[in-house]
């Protein structure tokens, strides 16, 4: 594992930089999820289902955690017509889609996050809320 | 595994490098159907200002006496100051607003009939005037020879202003959600004064918790016009001895027509709103589901 300590560190850099250039909306509750910018949290998973229902539209993904345990996350985004403005619809994601999420955990440590950004395996960037949640200014 | 591992943070490192480049770069919205229009709030900044230019906005011709159209962004701005200093009564009713917290302090639960938003138990009891005007899912007015609709995106609603001579009720008798309105011009100012309001709703949220409250007691005065065929200015005035010392006077809100959204329905369904609270907000908040 020593061998890896400088990439793993080089990783943390640019994943601080990205981190950095990445804003928060203050007109609906957030209570529970830490808004704190080093705390966004990265996960791959598998899309398990898409609720896209109003208040807000959510998203529920398979994770493996630390042991190899699957684990069922659900991420909070916002409304239907503020989805389809950021190019989402109910149909961009399906069932089984491998995806790598960005989110605001909870404070409490649910399975749950207030997504900032979905990438496709193949880098390609499916939603960037980062704007919106105000994290380019903080 | 080290090879396996190196691999996987190589990829990782691309990937967030590539999310940095293309984070700087505008997302398409989501195209409406061809043929019809997108909803207000389905658009972004460039959709908007493509469809300005096609409807050719600036300069168009216009005649001030015609509201007709979808106008967006409603007068969210125009509650977001303090109300004029409370009554006794105003006090004891705002007091009665303020909602549960959770155990970072945060806001759980205002005691809202309207319930609208995440941090509410949600009912989708409507949500009133003027609080409808507070939010951002546009409108679109219907001038009609005797009255004048306007019809809200946002809980998939209407209020009609009455134009045709008739005065408003000394004693309504019923409150009403949205309250009984009148409508007249004076030169190309379009007047409408209400009375008549059920006192459950709120006339905004205030922040950071709690509404503004009001009595059945409130009238309300609306000044519309439209500035230019692009925008339209209102001043609303809340009369409401019983909860404010004084009326208050709203800032003017300014509001762009938006020539290339058509309302959609945007409901507040009771059940879609108690599963996003059971499944989603509750549990984020409270940490127990």
């Amino acid at each position: 594992m020593g061998v890896l300590r400088p990439v793993a560190i080089a990783v943390a850099v640019v994943t601080v930089a990205f981190l950095a250039a990445a804003p928060a909306s203050a007109h609906h509750s957030r209570a529970g999820y830490d808004t704190a910018k080093d705390k966004l949290t990265t996960l791959n998973g598998v899309v398990a289902e898409v609720i896209w229902r109003n208040p807000h539209v959510y998203v529920t993904w398979d994770s493996k955690d630390d042991k190899g345990a699957v684990v069922r996350w659900t991420g909070e985004l916002s409304s239907p017509p503020t989805m389809l403005s950021e190019g989402l619809s109910k149909d961009t994601f399906k069932p089984g889609d491998p995806l790598t999420i960005t989110f605001m955990p909870t404070r409490a440590g649910t399975p749950q996050g207030l997504v900032i950004k979905v990438v496709r395996p193949d880098g390609k960037i499916v939603l960037d809320l980062s704007e919106r949640r105000g994290l380019l200014e903080q | 595994m080290r090879t396996r591992t190196l691999v996987l943070i190589a990829t990782f490192a691309a990937t967030m490098s590539s999310a940095m480049v293309a984070s700087a770069q505008a997302v398409a919205s989501v195209p409406p159907p061809e043929g019809w229009k997108a909803c207000p709030r389905c658009q972004n900044e460039a959709d908007r200002k493509k469809a300005n230019a096609d409807d050719k906005v600036e300069g168009h011709r216009f005649n001030p006496r015609d509201l007709s159209g979808v106008w967006g962004n409603q007068g969210i701005a125009a509650f977001r100051t303090s109300p004029p200093p409370f009554t006794a009564l105003g006090k004891k009713r705002f007091d009665e607003t303020i909602g549960e917290k959770n155990a970072a302090g945060e806001v759980l639960h205002s005691k809202d009939t309207s319930g609208e938003g995440t941090a509410s138990p949600i009912n989708c009891d409507p949500k009133g005037w003027p609080r409808l005007h507070t939010y951002n899912y546009g409108f679109e007015f219907v001038m009609l020879p005797d009255r004048v609709l306007q019809f809200f995106e946002l809980t998939h609603t209407w209020r009609t202003i009455w134009t045709d001579g008739r005065k408003l009720p000394a004693h309504p008798p019923e409150p009403r959600w949205l309250g009984w309105n009148v409508g007249r011009w004076d030169g190309d100012t379009f007047i409408v004064e209400s009375t008549g309001f059920d006192d459950r709703s709120w006339l905004e949220d205030a922040r950071p918790d709690g509404g503004w409250p009001h009595s059945e007691e409130m009238r309300v005065v609306e000044r519309w016009r439209r500035v230019n065929y692009g925008t339209l200015e209102v001043q609303i005035t809340v009369i409401d001895p019983q909860t404010y010392t004084e009326p208050w006077v709203t800032p003017k809100a300014t509001i762009p027509l938006m020539p290339g959204a058509e309302l959609w329905e945007d409901y507040c369904v009771p059940s879609d709103y108690n599963a996003f609270n059971r499944d989603v907000f509750l549990p984020a908040a409270t940490g127990q589901k």
